[in-house]
């Protein structure tokens, strides 16, 4: 991030979420953003991707009402070119999409491919990632550059994982874990941000 | 967030090795992989066998070819001194020191020492012990296992099944014995009958069943080795019975109680020829069993009919394999139980005859490879692949875990088409301990799919972190040379670094740095600190940052600016001062009036509101030509990268604590007690790694390496 965006390159909501006029968002109906989210250019969004069979009609479901595709956490960082696309499979017979939910302070390098179910809180995914479908990443995971996580994988917590196909290797140390904070690079985007030395 | 996303794991239960990347040259944080990360792009078709080094940094991730280097400080435990826990002297004076370290060199750290890559450490990789008043490291803290659970279904599994059951995962978490992605259970393509579907326990006796383990990175499937399995959960347990081809194998109660059918209790076949003929191929299950039977009847029969053995060659019988007492040691030892005739037999010598059947459990070793032959060719002609991709590589194997169906020795597998699927190792919570005082350093909380820790005490929060970044002054620093290949410091020629140390504690601390005139090892570079002593102001107002972030997230973004420029520190904003005169928030570097002017000699160059930052000035070596003057011979590892090693002593007041004096303070901490408050200091080696020399290792350069 050397060169300073253009002026107005970046949509604030009132909610704190910086969209950059670049991305492109689809179905945005069906996207929900928590807040102080940075969305870069050429980021994509499946937001049309939603589910096709209602959820499974277990009563109380004290969720939003929803259709939600893709929910995004606080303080998520989404890289240029990166995609989030719902993942999608046969059930009952019947192809339907399923949700992709993003915690809060998530990374997403650029040109990752997202497709998993869910993202925990504090995850950094490195740049030409492909986390593949029905994924499930839990808190505080490093996903090196270029790994392939293959679909359906569960990374538990604290761990580094990398290759392709991903696996653990390593785990992430007790003095590790403020790096996952994205409050700082979140400051650093938008349109009136002071040019900081980098 | 992390200054480079490209770092890899340093992971310190493995073996530590400081790798570089290849396409930088930087020195790495790797575990276990020694060989470096191959050049070429992930994409290039890598069987799937083929489970060489990760794709660490493919030249084709990143929009320029030569990524920067990224400069780094690490730290050093005081584990690695030869006398690690004595006492030492704490008032040792910054020019003693300084001193010190000039002159002895004994006492000078040497970064490139054999020893060193197993004490230094990435600031976040170590522990603090408040008691100790002392830096720990992963390699000498003591851990203790919290917990154990599968990394793929999250649960926990008590230490009492690890015991029985193994540390692997007992339920239906398996990994592909290709590619060791995850395997899942799903439905046969062709599913026989809905209705069969829905009743689990419908096809106990049919071995066609209809779930299948499949590999969806690269779709194998158990299918491949005849697996098939009747009801999609505890697959581990139907798995066990199966052979590869779907032949059920009897479980250890199922044969117990066959034997029992076919009379004599635990063995009565200890003489000679059961059914069961020489040819017959025993699994490693059964082979065990009947070896056992057999050795216990063995030892029954010794004890009955011991001979009076008083001669010299039955006390030497005694301790060879054959004699009752050693071989009764040795079943206790894999059987696991402490065996009945142990205490007779101890006393009666004697010799006893080996296994002569495969009902004894003798096993003949079959050397004929012709079928193994016969299938390489089959593999050639029917593929028209190298067969040697059908056979299984060295990590393929390692992974499979010993499967009490197989037949041992020549039997094993060599076939990637009889590798069966891998049961999830578990993994582990674990704590830490201080080495020295044993108090605990860090705890997670015992449930697995939490996070928090009910001890976590990091370096990070005692000590100050150390960043780096070269000063380039336009008009004062020399332009770089035009043919130094990217990230090098020109060699012979000063450069200067900014070294910011910020400070996490509620006290401002005193900094004392000394680090020795020249580099250690075959190629001094020069070093001077223009700023050895200096205070950095404490961090208390981090509460009042916390409350402003908070506020502002309805307000405007003009004020969370002011946010940024507060608490992103050194990065700019206002409240920062250079050598005394108050500058506006602006990037180091830019032409401002009075810029021009470089750092000055026992100035501080900026200060913050919990930072500040000196400038270290060093005229690099040159590799090149210091090489070919003195004939030194090739350049090795590491030689090529400019690590300057630095002694830094810290020194504040603290609260002394209410009730006692530290008990087994080490020397890190002073005593002498000030109305309330206390001295304390912790003096510790560190290693700035701030750039690559000229004649890396590299693509076009000059390389002692073939
Ligand atoms: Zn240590
Ligand atoms: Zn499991
Ligand atoms: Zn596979
Ligand atoms: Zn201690």
């Amino acid at each position: 991030m050397s060169r300073r965006p253009p002026r107005g390159e970046y949509i604030e909501t009132d909610t704190g979420n910086k969209v950059a006029r670049k991305a492109t968002l689809v179905g945005t109906q069906n996207i929900m953003l928590g807040g102080k989210t940075v969305i870069q250019p050429d980021v994509m969004i499946r937001g049309d991707l939603a589910r096709t069979i209602p959820p499974a009609q277990s009563a109380g479901s004290s969720g939003p009402a929803n259709n939600t595709a893709v929910a995004i956490g606080r303080y998520c960082f989404l890289s240029k070119g990166c995609v989030l696309r719902p993942p999608g499979r046969m059930y009952k017979g019947v192809f339907t999409f399923m949700p992709l939910r993003l915690g809060d302070h998530v990374f997403v390098g650029p040109g990752t491919v997202v497709q998993a179910a869910q993202i925990g809180n504090h995850v950094h995914i490195g740049g030409k990632v492909v986390i593949g479908e029905f994924a499930i990443i839990k808190d505080y995971v490093k996903v090196l550059d270029g790994s392939v996580v293959p679909p359906n994988m569960v990374i538990p917590s604290f761990s580094i994982v990398a290759g392709q196909p991903a696996r653990i290797i390593g785990e992430i140390p007790e003095g590790g874990i403020e790096a996952f904070e994205l409050r700082d690079l979140y400051k650093t985007v938008g349109n009136n941000v002071q040019p900081t030395a980098s | 967030m992390f200054g480079n996303n490209r770092l890899p794991a340093f992971h310190p239960g493995l073996t530590q090795s400081r790798i570089r990347d290849t396409t930088t040259g930087n020195r790495l944080w790797f575990p276990g992989v020694r060989s470096p990360p191959s050049e070429s792009s992930p994409s290039d078709s890598d069987p799937p066998n083929d489970q060489l080094p990760l794709p660490i940094t493919p030249e084709d991730l990143y929009d320029t070819p030569m990524a920067p280097f990224n400069p780094y400080t690490y730290i050093r435990c005081p584990c690695s001194e030869l006398n690690p826990y004595a006492k030492r002297t704490p008032d040792v004076t910054a020019q003693g020191l300084s001193r010190a370290a000039q002159d002895d060199d004994d006492h000078t750290f040497d970064p490139r020492a054999a020893r060193s890559n197993y004490s230094l450490y990435p600031l976040e990789y170590l522990s603090f012990c408040e008691d100790c008043h002392q830096i720990r490291c992963p390699r000498c803290v003591a851990e203790e296992i919290v917990c154990y659970y599968c990394p793929n279904c999250l649960f926990e599994v008590p230490s009492s099944n690890i015991r029985s059951e193994g540390n692997r995962c007992t339920r239906s978490c398996f990994q592909c014995p290709i590619c060791i992605g995850p395997l899942a259970v799903n439905h046969v393509e062709t599913p026989p009958d809905p209705n069969q579907l829905l009743s689990p326990d419908h096809a106990a006796s049919s071995h066609s069943g209809s779930y299948l383990l499949s590999c969806s990175y690269c779709n194998w499937s158990s299918t491949e080795i005849g697996i098939k399995f009747d009801k999609p959960n505890s697959i581990h347990m139907q798995l066990a019975k199966l052979r590869n081809g779907g032949e059920t194998r009897l479980t250890a109660k199922e044969r117990k109680e066959r034997r029992k059918e076919q009379g004599g209790g635990g063995g009565g076949s200890n003489n000679g020829q059961g059914e069961e003929d020489l040819d017959t191929l025993l699994d490693m299950e059964t082979q065990f069993a009947n070896l056992k039977s057999f050795y216990q009847n063995q030892l029954s029969d010794a004890n009955g009919t011991g001979k009076a053995g008083g001669d010299a060659s039955a006390a030497l019988g005694n301790l060879g394999f054959d004699a009752p007492a050693s071989l009764s040691r040795i079943m206790s030892l894999y059987t696991g139980s402490s065996s009945l005739h142990d205490k007779k037999s101890k006393s009666r010598p004697g010799t006893m005859r080996e296994a002569l059947a495969p009902s004894e459990g003798l096993q003949l070793a079959s050397l004929d490879e012709t079928s193994a032959i016969t299938a390489l060719q089959d593999f050639e002609s029917t593929t028209g692949l190298d067969a040697y991709s059908s056979t299984a590589s060295t990590t393929q194997l390692q992974s499979q875990t010993p499967y009490l169906g197989a037949s041992p020795l020549h039997g094993l597998t060599r076939f990637t088409s009889s590798l069966r699927p891998i049961p999830y190792l578990l993994r582990t919570k674990r704590s830490k301990r201080c080495p020295q005082c044993r108090h605990i350093i860090s705890k997670p909380e015992s449930k697995v799919t939490t996070t928090r820790f009910r001890i976590r005490l990091i370096a990070g929060n005692y000590i100050p972190t150390i960043t780096i970044k070269q000063l380039i002054i336009p008009g004062l620093t020399p332009p770089p040379m035009p043919n130094l290949p990217p990230d090098t410091i020109a060699p012979l020629q000063p450069a200067q670094f900014v070294l910011t140390f910020k400070n996490p504690i509620f006290e401002s601390v005193r900094v004392t740095l000394a680090t020795p005139a020249t580099t250690p090892g075959r190629f001094p570079s020069k070093v001077t600190i223009l700023c050895p002593q200096f205070e950095i102001d404490s961090n208390t107002d981090v509460w009042e940052e916390a409350l402003k972030d908070n506020n502002t997230s309805s307000a405007s973004t003009s004020t969370s600016q002011q946010n940024l420029s507060s608490s992103t520190g050194p990065e700019g904003g206002p409240g920062r001062k250079r050598a005394g005169t108050l500058r506006p928030g602006t990037a180091g570097g830019a032409s401002l009036a009075g810029e021009e002017l470089g750092p000055e000699v026992g100035k501080v160059w900026e200060k913050g509101r919990n930072w500040t930052s000196i400038v270290i000035e060093v005229i690099p070596a040159s590799l090149v030509q210091t090489a070919k003057r003195d004939g030194k011979g090739p350049i090795k590892e590491d030689e090529d990268v400019l690590e300057i090693p630095m002694f830094v002593r810290i020194e504040w007041e603290a609260e002394a604590p209410e009730d006692e004096i530290m008990p087994g303070l080490s020397g890190a901490k002073g005593g002498n007690k000030d109305g309330g408050k206390e001295k304390r200091e912790l003096a510790y080696w560190c290693v700035l790694g701030l750039g690559g020399l000229r004649g890396r290792c590299k693509r076009g350069f000059v390389c002692g390496r073939s």
